[in-house]
């Protein structure tokens, strides 16, 4: 399924609403901004999952905008008024080199379940944390959840 | 991708969830590795997916290399 000229504006849309707000939009925020019916963005959004760009819910709605989940996550990232929940550490950082800020990772320690706070601040990453990568790159995509 | 406090804490939560050891990055090499695959907003539309080789020397660049990294 290549991606089309039409996938492209849905995946843009998708993130420009992300990078606003904070949140992921549903199907219905990318259908009423750029005017298309639902059954057009549902299609170019399986397009996009396939391609990997996104992963949907099984209800076809948006699950990871990756770095940005639509769910709420142990990884919460700040930026000024700017919050949102990223998929994993990883992306938790990410989130903040998408955004060219400074930014704040509230998380925890996966094992105790201590709170940990990561910083990013002139482009150097700060706090009492490592992370760890449970899979091999080859494995990613196996299932993304779990990655 | 998980956090943890220190090693001691990523072998204890390996032990109990039975996965082997991964890979432990410091915070840094974490956070260049993120600013490698995340620093191109995608609501550019000019962004796309990284290739396989593009993949290969972002890992390579971090010293992140063998079989792990390898895709």
């Amino acid at each position: 399924m290549p991606i089309t000229a039409e996938d492209v504006a849905v995946r843009c849309c998708v993130y420009d609403i992300v990078l606003e707000s904070g949140r992921v939009p549903a199907r219905q925020d990318c259908a009423h901004r750029l005017s298309r019916t639902d059954a057009e963005i549902a299609a170019s959004l399986e397009r996009l999952h396939a391609a990997h760009q996104i992963v949907l819910a099984p209800n076809g709605e948006i699950l990871m905008a990756m770095p940005f989940s639509a769910v709420p996550t142990p990884f919460v990232v700040s930026s000024g008024t700017f919050r949102t929940y990223a998929n994993c550490g990883w992306d938790a950082l990410g989130v903040a080199a998408m955004l060219h800020c400074d930014a704040t990772v509230s998380t925890s320690c996966s094992d105790c379940g201590d709170a940990l706070e990561v910083s990013v601040a002139d482009s150097r990453a700060s706090g009492d944390a490592l992370l760890h990568f449970a899979l091999p790159v080859r494995h990613w995509w196996d299932s993304v959840v779990f990655t | 991708m998980l956090f943890f406090r220190d090693e001691e804490h990523v072998a204890r939560w390996c032990r109990a969830w039975r996965q082997p050891r991964g890979a432990v990055l410091d915070l840094n090499t974490a956070w260049r590795l993120a600013d490698a695959w995340y620093g191109v907003p995608r609501n550019r539309r000019d962004w796309r997916r990284y290739s396989p080789d593009e993949v290969a020397a972002i890992f390579a660049r971090l010293g992140l290399t063998g079989e792990f990294w390898s895709s």
